[in-house]
């Protein structure tokens, strides 16, 4: 056992996102005990009691590993996201959120005041009609309130920092969360840029359904809820939107065992930039009508698109890419 | 198994489905007048002297015969025929007997990377000649599920290229990287476009000789079908600065490849779709469907994007 002046340091994160990275993080159980014999934790806001000034008051580099969960979606998470940059030797966007943006990222849809509006003003819970709306910067008798700005645009954690690794899923499934612990602790570091937690193939590659076959394509599809699931039988050929064909496999198919089609959340694998385009080609090359004025109509059925192709990976896309060009 | 075998090659062509009505052809030819192969590809190719060779039985002749192997099912000929001889239905059929009899195709087909390939069986539905199907092989050491190529049923349409989403098939000339490759247009103040043009929506020469003649700023790239387009391609040409996308393939059942302009037109209107969404719904990426009547129309759609495409500009 090393002193314990020699343990690693690590530090935990969580920006724009549902604190489910945090969850799979305590799903650990008692593996956590582990790791805390194994390392300190010097930064972990949602578990444990630590300010930002103790961020500051590390040297740079001082965290061996920052596992950095959520979306760059405001100043206060870019702000910290430098911050944690700089402190730390090696920052993983551990999660969808940062490293492809993932349902956070489905804001880049919109513009910030339209979020802000649909929020304050116009969902059918609120009853406020005084049109409050955050101020980045507002004064009150007693003094001046800064609360953080919220940004046009989300971005991946990579958008906006240097990342050293990736690690996908809405959230990490928590034997990858182990494995990687487990490596990095180990001192096995894979080369800078590497997606890790996960495997290189889709999820089709691992899936035991029945595949499709010649001449089986879609002309309607339908939405789980609508249809009876054949638990055994490809999703696709069900006329069930499956995101598997383009989705990296490490997650264990949670949702196709459960009976429920592939979200996408483990983003795209190696070899495709972006995952949403990719999709696509994939699934409408499997449209298929006898009478082409029905094709509106079926592609109707796909009720949202870039939710469903991009559901995960907007923020990442090239989609999102061209939006923001235009400035 | 029949237990009476066919006397001539002419029953066999007749005893396999879709060779039923081979005899009720007169050999008036306008078969081959339809037939865009004949023009654009192989002036051997001629549905009416295949039919002929069978009645007269001249088996290797025909199984030698470009038009048995070349021939996409596309139909064009079907609605011509006097007699409504159901003509690819009869070729597929001589087909059938020369791969029996161990000839096989000089088409150019595709090929799976087997260590790629994932065995989501997306290229099996979508392939439009049952040309792929999925078998159980030892890839690496393991035993996988990989999609197989039948190359005597492939004709190289490059929509499986296309629907593959890990680029695990690909066919030479046709690769994800040799299109991608030619997005490419030279920076000045006209605007920039890439058409996309399949190898069979153009009839006339003239179209054909006219698409050479605009200069650099139009730059165009020949595919097989407008299936082969993948909407990553548009999405990578817009974010490199190229102004607008121009996609060209057959009429709506015209397809040479059966179902490629219904694919593309699903994947053109797909990504539009999503453009609005994301409100950047502009109109600068196109898919038009030229029918085989519509000869000049290459023009007026290429003048008419770049008109657009100029307005566009100017507004920005």
């Amino acid at each position: 056992m090393a002193a314990p002046d020699a343990k690693p340091k690590l530090a935990f994160y969580w920006a724009a996102s549902c604190g489910g990275c945090e969850i799979t993080i305590t799903e650990l159980g008692m593996r956590l005990i582990d790791v805390g014999d194994l390392v300190d934790i010097v930064f972990w806001p949602c578990a444990m009691d630590f300010k930002y000034s103790d961020v500051e008051a590390l040297g740079d580099g001082e965290i061996d590993v920052c596992f950095f969960n959520g979306a760059i979606r405001c100043s206060e998470n870019e702000h910290i996201a430098n911050l944690l940059r700089r402190k730390s030797k090696l920052l993983v966007a551990f999660g969808s959120c940062a490293y492809e943006g993932c349902i956070p990222g489905l804001a880049n849809l919109y513009d910030a005041e339209s979020v802000l509006e649909r929020v304050y003003d116009t969902a059918p819970s609120l009853d406020d009609s005084r049109g409050t709306r955050p101020t980045p910067s507002s004064q009150v008798p007693e003094d001046k309130i800064e609360i953080p700005v919220f940004y046009d645009r989300v971005k991946t954690l990579a958008q906006t920092v240097d990342v050293d690794y990736f690690m996908p899923g809405c959230p990490p499934v928590v034997d990858q969360v182990w494995n990687v612990f487990q490596t990095l602790l180990a001192g096995e570091l894979p080369a800078k840029g590497a997606i890790i937690g996960a495997d290189a193939k889709t999820n089709c590659d691992v899936c035991p359904r029945q595949k499709g076959e010649s001449g089986m394509r879609i002309k309607e599809f339908k939405r789980p809820h609508e249809v009876t699931l054949d638990p055994d039988v490809c999703f696709l050929t069900q006329g069930i939107l499956c995101c598997g064909p383009a989705t990296r496999a490490g997650c264990g198919l949670p949702c196709i065992n459960g009976n429920m089609p592939c979200r996408g959340c483990y983003g795209p694998p190696d070899g495709v930039v972006d995952q949403g385009s990719k999709l696509l080609s994939a699934i409408a090359a499997l449209i298929d009508t006898d009478e082409p004025e029905e094709l509106p109509r079926i592609l109707d059925t796909i009720v949202d698109p870039t939710g469903t192709f991009y559901r995960f990976s907007l923020a990442d896309s090239i989609l999102s890419e061209l939006k923001y060009k235009r400035g | 198994m029949s237990h009476e075998s066919p006397e001539t090659f002419a029953d066999q062509v007749r005893a396999i489905p879709g060779g039923e009505h081979l005899e009720m052809c007169y050999s008036c030819g306008t078969c081959v007048s339809k037939c865009l192969i004949q023009q654009k590809v192989e002036p051997e190719y001629n549905p009416r002297r295949l039919l002929r060779m069978v009645m007269m039985g001249l088996r290797e002749e025909a199984f030698r015969s470009p038009t048995t192997w070349l021939c996409s099912a596309c139909d064009l000929c079907y609605p011509a025929c006097p007699q409504q001889i159901h003509i690819s239905g009869v070729i597929g059929a001589v087909k059938q007997l020369a791969i029996e009899a161990g000839y096989e195709s000089p088409l150019e087909t595709v090929s799976v990377d087997e260590t790629l390939c994932s065995g989501c069986g997306i290229c099996v539905m979508a392939c439009p000649y049952e040309a792929l199907h999925l078998v159980e092989k030892e890839i690496e050491g393991e035993m996988d599920l990989v999609s197989e190529v039948d190359a005597n049923k492939c004709l190289g349409c490059g929509i499986c290229v296309a629907a593959c989403p890990l680029g695990a098939i690909s066919r030479p000339g046709i690769s994800n990287q040799e299109v991608v490759a030619q997005i490419e247009v030279p920076t000045d103040g006209a605007p920039r476009l890439i058409t996309f043009v399949c190898d069979w929506c153009l009839r006339a020469d003239d179209d054909v000789s006219l698409l050479e003649s605009y200069p650099d700023n139009v730059r165009v790239i020949h595919i097989p079908c407008s299936g082969r387009i993948d909407p990553q391609m548009a999405l990578l040409a817009l974010r490199s600065g190229i102004d607008g996308v121009l996609v060209c393939g057959c009429a709506p059942g015209e397809c040479h490849y059966k179902r490629g302009t219904y694919v593309s037109s699903c994947k053109i209107s797909l990504l539009n779709r999503m453009f609005d969404q994301m409100n950047v719904g502009d109109g600068r990426v196109r898919f038009v469907q030229i029918g085989t009547q519509d000869r000049g129309c290459i023009r007026t759609e290429v003048d008419a994007m770049l008109e657009y495409l100029a307005a566009w500009k100017e507004a920005q």
